[in-house]
């Protein structure tokens, strides 16, 4: 027997599993007809002076750390709970401003996750920034061969006859070509999103998701804070016909909830 | 591109979206069970094995002549 491990959980024990956080005169209504990561659980409130946790009872078989740890190797088990995660924030849009927490913040008890409200000052400030936005997302998606082969035609770079020294020519002027399609994909990512920014509040630029169809290469993959829904849509759409001639795609997703924005909101 | 295979890509570029935001963004508070740092691992071992189930919708369509 190990004195020192922790005395194992009661079968049926459960915690609280917190979704984020929003002004506790939040009417509890919108969570109505969402589905917690429990589905059999309800979603409420737990308020503490201006501000309230948006969580819900989990089983602590199926959210302990043990438990947790098989779960998170198994992808459709995954799948559900970050989407289930996403609706319950996605309801508090339009509604009130949510502060999105990362997956997987859960409490022993209501009265901890009221400790954490009282200790952490820093999200009333959080839900005072991000007040009246959403996040929107954008992806431009260039399709490299088609302007690949744009480029070898207007420098005349054809399929025609082929000698050893055309060969070697046709090779040097391939690798060109190749720099210019890089060249061409990061003035895009850059001027896309500088475009974008200055109709948001906040931008972040993400990482490029990798692709390996040269047709879809992902140039911007950005998030963008915005208040104003309606001049961002136009602006991105003004852009979008403004790419379209040069074979570059323009996707944008959401409204979420500002999950981009809150981390650096909660310092 | 037919206009189904569009659409499933189009779902699965919201997932990819939804999962990178849902377990890489947002506020880390520590809870009583918050995910630890060996946990944040094994959720990408649960995002690979994830992504890799809905990959195959992501290939080009339409490459076959």
């Amino acid at each position: 027997m190990n004195e020192q491990s922790a005395p194992p959980r009661r079968a049926g024990a459960t915690g609280t599993y917190v979704y984020g956080v929003v002004p506790s005169d939040t009417t509890p209504t919108v969570f109505a007809n969402v589905h917690g990561v429990d589905p059999k659980e309800p979603v409420g409130l737990v308020p503490r002076g201006e501000v309230a946790a948006v969580g819900s009872g989990v089983r602590l078989d199926e959210f302990g750390t043990e438990a947790l740890e098989a779960n998170l190797r198994d992808p459709a088990w995954l799948e559900d709970k970050v989407r289930a995660h996403d609706s319950v924030l996605a309801a508090v849009l339009g509604h009130a401003t949510v502060v999105p927490f990362r997956f997987g913040a859960i409490y022993d008890s209501e009265d901890h996750v009221r400790a954490m409200l009282a200790e952490r000052r820093d999200l009333a400030e959080a839900l005072a920034r991000l007040a009246g936005a959403v996040e929107l997302g954008v992806g431009a998606y260039l399709d490299s061969e088609q302007l690949h082969a744009r480029l070898a035609a207007e420098r005349g770079i054809g399929e025609g006859e082929e000698s050893g020294r055309a060969y070697m020519e046709r090779r040097r002027l391939e690798r060109e070509l190749d720099d210019a399609v890089a060249g061409f994909a990061a003035e895009c990512s850059r001027t896309a999103h500088d475009r974008l920014a200055a109709e948001a509040s906040d931008a972040r630029s993400n990482p490029v998701r990798a692709s390996d169809d040269a047709r879809r290469l992902m140039v911007l993959n950005g998030a963008y804070l915005v208040r104003d829904e309606g001049a961002f849509r136009a602006a991105a759409s003004e852009l979008a016909s403004k790419l379209a001639a040069d074979g570059v795609s323009v996707e944008i997703t959401g409204p979420w909830p500002p999950y981009n924005f809150a981390a650096e909101a909660v310092e | 591109m037919s206009s189904s295979s569009s659409s499933a890509l189009q779902q699965q570029v919201t997932l990819l979206e939804l999962v990178d935001r849902v377990l890489n963004k947002g506020v880390v508070l520590t809870g009583d069970i918050t995910l630890s740092v060996a946990d944040v691992d094994l959720v990408y071992v649960g995002l690979r094995l994830l992504l890799t189930s809905v990959s195959t919708l992501e290939q080009p369509h339409g490459d076959e002549k």
